[in-house]
């Protein structure tokens, strides 16, 4: 179990509330849209990683399917608040309980496959979903998708006029996805799902009842990521199968794990504000010159860290850590 | 896993913001900011002479609809070139048009928050986009929240309904594409029996959906209806069933390499029946670059085309000139759209969003760049739709696109494949 | 109606043709350096540019170009490995995953600026000719392309199993430690693996020149199918990948002549999923790879 201790725990808490209260007033000062807009997009790909790092990095079991559960999730809300009239606030929780469900299934097929099998079976399942959702028209409308309603400011529908409650929404999904992490990090789940994922066969025959915890883990990092379908459908005030189920999604929520650094807290939070600002910066400054230069620049610092730093961002801090304590132990 | 291009992570692009510095861009903000105050509080706009209108355009410029999306820009570029050569707008000062772009990527989620940025990082008195109907849909929920005009020449009925106010569409509706098409089919054939297949997303379900509703009105039978998955890897199957069908027309509603890979394995399959490709991919130059003498005699349905007045022609000849390429459907409509805001601008004598808008539903033309339609003569309705809008019925003739139907439109004949 | 049923399943064996040399490559890859290659597409989508402007430059035929594309693509294989794939041999899945995700991105977008988003068509005298048998169309340049694309599986067939290299591929490929004790250099071996998986992919690229059109995106249309058929046929076993990519056409057409045109897909991925849950190893696991 690796946690980083750099301050003492006293010194800890107080970093952590400082961080706390400048991401609570940063709305607040920013004036630019658009600064927002990648803020409110880096918060929520970090809480869709944090979500996808519970099984992936802690447990090593590599889902690239992660797009199923976001899609049920924003399906599930946007079904209800359209069919029904139930606010998207309740329908945000049917959303996640239903991918909960999902994950059930799916993990009963997945998991018992090994490596790249499992993977590739959790992109077949996601692809399925969106082939399903692609096909029937009559209880979610189809390939065409639908907009949100227009209800101007509808707090309590979770529709707002300005992007800062969307901010503070997202937030909320992050630090609770963060808290969860940490307690799981720390709990015996904890040490079982680390277990598990370096050496299933041990963990197993050291007592460890396998089966359980990835099902368990499973169902939470599920429920997570249905949460966030939810909040991107209410945020975009679109849906359709090819957005909802998007291959993309289960790629980035791995992605921004393995950059910052998988089976760690902060790992997906670091990635997530590394990849999305390079790529925000690309644009801005390549956005409408030659098609492909801003893509191209960004595969190729993709590459470039993987080679580099194949343990993440944050598998690096710690190196750095450890040589300058080991540097100080040795004075 | 990935059907279109991917994008590892949807992000933002900025603007191809043409003339306006930063620091300009800053103050205009600020002015723009306190006037739509003011005019919120019924204060009347002091107007800023010779400061630029600014327009956006959001069109896929990378991604699967690249080369359309490409060309689309070429022709705002020119129309705002065009307005501005003219006088720009003359109840502002002469102020001059001044177009700000975005790529939307082919993507629905970089749609939504490209027009977010767009209007929120430039004071937009319009926007006009994006092409393909889901991206325009999306396009339309953002400018209609945001109270900013978006004019288009994307065809899904879609846009008229939910009580929107903000989208204004000049050209003919997907119902209307449809009606077109039943009815030239009977042109070719008393007793057409037709299979129509249809891409599954937002373009080929609302076409087909007219299709299908208005057939046995017109006296036309549909023996086959099936939507397929776009990104045909092998058209084979699908021309299987269709032949299988009895057909003796094919509506195809589809995207270009779709088209392009149905069209060559029906000739593969030596399958004699008239093809009419809808709209979409099927008016577009590359079309016949990939298909070549297959395309003769093809038809298709377009809400715009080169040859439909002296004005149309004039202006495709200049866009020939600089992209090489005949002016296709969608662009030249966007070079009508661009008159018609300039238009409402002179109108309105604002650069607020809300007065163009106004001035956009009286507009009411019948000369000129801006009634550079089938039919010419622009009006909106309460629905946003022009009251005259009306399709045209096309064909590949040597090589190029002429007008075949309505015989009102009628620049070259039918010729019966 | 039996015409019909023929005619699908024909449909579906030829188009399996170009499924199978795409899966062909990413298996052996697979096999040999245990990695997958979510990057074949764009290699197939490279044999295709080269091909087009070798056509469209020189008048090259397509099928004349093989002879250029599959080198080139050998040599950018072994390249690939030497510079890129070597690096992350040791590590665990993640890393290798997103090397050759990454490298997809690079290949598409680089090509979008070089060749930007047209399509590109080559046409030949056998384009758009069908050959009509008892009123079964069999499309020539399909016929052509599969019949080649079988040949050059048996190729590799006799490869793998009679020249020495090959049998220190399929060594490496099931127990790499102890091949290396048997004093075979891995690193040679991969770099030969994925310039031949790469030049397969090429190989498909030019065969489909004659009737399908190119654009920097058209590898990700292919490679979906191939690589559902990779795992069907077993990770790593070259002839479960072809078996499994013919069989793979072969419903993909009968479930759009049958059960519906947009169901092609989605009958291909329940076969996966219900093949996976009853064999976890793919149909040819426990067959000797």
């Amino acid at each position: 179990m690796e946690t980083l201790n750099i301050f003492s725990i006293k010194s800890k808490r107080i970093f952590y509330i400082l961080l706390g209260m400048i991401m609570l007033v940063l709305p607040l000062m920013i004036k630019s849209s658009f600064a927002l807009e990648i803020l409110i997009r880096i918060l929520l790909f970090a809480f869709i990683g944090t979500a996808w790092n519970l099984l992936g990095g802690y447990a090593k079991q590599l889902s690239l399917g992660h797009a199923a559960f976001f899609g049920l999730g924003a399906y599930t809300s946007t079904i209800l608040e359209i069919k029904f009239g139930v606010s998207p606030w309740i329908g945000m929780f049917a959303g996640g309980f239903i991918g909960m469900l999902a994950s059930l299934p799916m993990g009963w097929l997945c998991f018992r496959l090994k490596g790249p099998y499992f993977t590739i079976s959790t992109i077949a399942t996601a692809n399925v979903l969106m082939l399903i959702f692609l096909k029937f028209r009559d209880f979610a409308w189809g390939a065409e998708g639908t907009t949100i309603p227009n209800l101007g400011h509808a707090p309590l529908m979770m529709q707002f006029e300005t992007k800062t409650p969307y901010y503070y929404v997202v937030l909320g999904l992050l630090f609770s996805a963060l808290v969860i992490t940490a307690w799981i990090e720390r709990s015996r789940v904890g040490y079982y799902l680390v277990a598990l994922g370096e050496d299933e066969d041990a963990a197993e025959a050291s007592g460890i009842n396998v089966n359980k915890v990835k099902r368990n883990i499973f169902m939470i990092s599920a429920f997570l990521t249905g949460l966030a379908g939810t909040f991107y459908t209410q945020y975009i005030y679109f849906i359709d199968p090819q957005t909802a189920f998007n291959f993309n999604i289960s790629i980035e929520a791995a992605l921004v794990s393995i950059v910052g650094g998988v089976g760690t807290l902060w790992g997906p939070v670091i990635g997530t504000m590394l990849l999305e600002t390079t790529s925000a910066l690309l644009q801005s400054w390549f956005g409408n010159s030659i098609g492909g230069i801003q893509l191209t620049i960004y595969s190729l610092i993709l590459m470039a860290v993987i080679l580099w730093r194949p343990t993440g961002i944050v598998g690096y801090l710690k190196e750095i850590y450890q040589r300058r304590s080991n540097a100080k132990g040795a004075q | 896993m990935k059907k279109d291009q991917v994008n590892c992570v949807d992000a933002v692009k900025s603007g191809d913001d043409i003339t306006i510095p930063n620091d300009k861009r800053r103050t205009l903000i600020k002015a723009t900011g306190s006037a739509i105050i003011a005019s919120g509080f019924g204060l009347p706009l002091r107007g800023y002479a010779a400061d630029p209108v600014n327009i956006g355009a959001l069109y896929p410029m990378t991604g699967s609809m690249a080369q359309i999306g490409l060309g689309c820009v070429a022709a705002a570029k020119l129309a705002v070139e065009m307005v501005n050569q003219g006088g720009g707008i003359k109840s502002l000062g002469g102020a001059k048009l001044n177009l700000i772009i975005s790529d939307v990527q082919s993507d629905t989620t970089v749609t939504r928050t490209e027009t977010d940025r767009l209007i929120t990082s430039n004071p937009l008195s319009a926007i006009h986009g994006c092409y393909a109907s889901a991206l325009t849909l999306i396009a339309s929920e953002v400018a209609e929240r945001a109270k900013v005009p978006l004019i288009t020449g994307s065809s899904s009925d879609m846009l008229n309904k939910g009580g929107r106010t903000y989208t204004f569409t000049p050209f003919a509706r997907a119902s209307q594409f449809a009606q077109a098409q039943l009815q030239m089919a009977r042109l070719v054939s008393d007793k057409p029996k037709v299979a129509v297949i249809f891409e599954n997303t937002a373009f080929g379900t609302s076409t087909s959906n007219g299709l299908r509703e208005q057939a046995a009105g017109e006296g036309v039978e549909i023996v086959m209806f099936e939507p397929y998955s776009a990104g045909l890897t092998d058209a084979a199957p699908l021309i299987n069933k269709v032949k299988a069908s009895g057909a003796n027309a094919l509506f195809s509603v589809s995207y270009l390499n779709d088209l392009i890979v149905i069209v060559r394995t029906i000739k593969q399959f030596g399958l004699n029946i008239s093809i009419n490709g809808g709209s979409g991919g099927f008016v577009m130059p590359d079309f016949y670059k990939n298909v070549g003498q297959l395309a003769e005699g093809l038809q298709g349905v377009a809400h715009w085309n080169h040859d439909i007045n002296s004005d149309a022609q004039k202006v495709n000849v200049e866009f020939k000139k600089r992209t090489g390429e005949f002016l296709f459907e969608y662009a030249g409509g966007v070079i009508a759209q661009t008159y018609m805001l300039a238009d409402a601008l002179e109108r309105a004598g604002s650069r607020d969003p809300q007065k163009v808008r106004e001035a956009l539903s009286t507009l009411d033309v019948s000369r000129g760049y801006a009634a550079m339609v089938p039919g010419g003569k622009v009006k909106f309705g309460p629905d946003g739709k022009n009251i005259y809008g009306r399709p045209l019925g096309v064909q590949w003739q040597n090589a190029d696109l002429a007008t075949v139907f309505p015989k009102a439109d009628a620049k070259a004949p039918l010729i019966k494949v | 109606m039996t015409e019909t049923l023929i005619q699908a399943i024909i449909n579906g064996l030829l188009i399996g043709g170009i499924y199978a040399l795409v899966s062909i490559g990413v298996t052996l890859i697979f096999g040999v350096v245990k990695i997958v290659n979510f990057a074949q597409g764009e290699f197939l989508m490279i044999g295709m540019y080269i091909t087009y402007f070798l056509s469209s430059f020189f008048g090259m035929d397509p099928l004349v170009s093989l002879l250029i594309s599959m080198p080139v693509l050998f040599l950018l294989g072994v390249l690939i490995q030497h510079f890129l794939i070597r690096r992350v041999l040791g590590l665990n899945d993640l890393p290798q995953i997103f090397l050759t995700f990454a490298m997809s991105l690079l290949l598409i977008n680089v090509c979008l600026m070089l060749f930007s988003a047209n399509y590109r068509s080559v046409h030949t005298w056998y384009s758009d000719e069908a050959l009509n048998i008892l009123g079964i169309f069999i499309p020539l340049a399909k016929l052509i392309s599969f019949v080649l694309a079988m040949f050059l599986s048996a190729v590799l067939w006799v490869f793998l199993h009679t020249t020495d290299l090959g049998k220190a591929m399929r060594a490496a490929s099931q127990n790499r430690d102890v091949a290396q004790l048997m004093g075979i250099n891995p690193n040679r071996v991969f770099a030969v693996a994925l310039g031949i998986a790469l030049a397969l992919a090429g190989a498909a690229g030019s065969l489909l020149m004659p009737f399908y059109p190119a654009t920097p995106m058209v590898g990700q249309l292919f490679v979906l199918m191939s690589f559902v058929a990779v795992v069907l046929g077993t990770l790593g076993n070259v002839r479960g990948a072809l078996v499994a990519s013919l069989l793979m056409g072969i419903a993909e057409s009968l479930g759009i002549q049958f059960i519906g045109a947009d169901s092609g897909l989605i009958i291909v991925f329940l076969l996966l999923l219900i093949t996976l849950a009853l064999k976890p190893g793919g149909l040819a696991a426990g067959w000797r790879r």
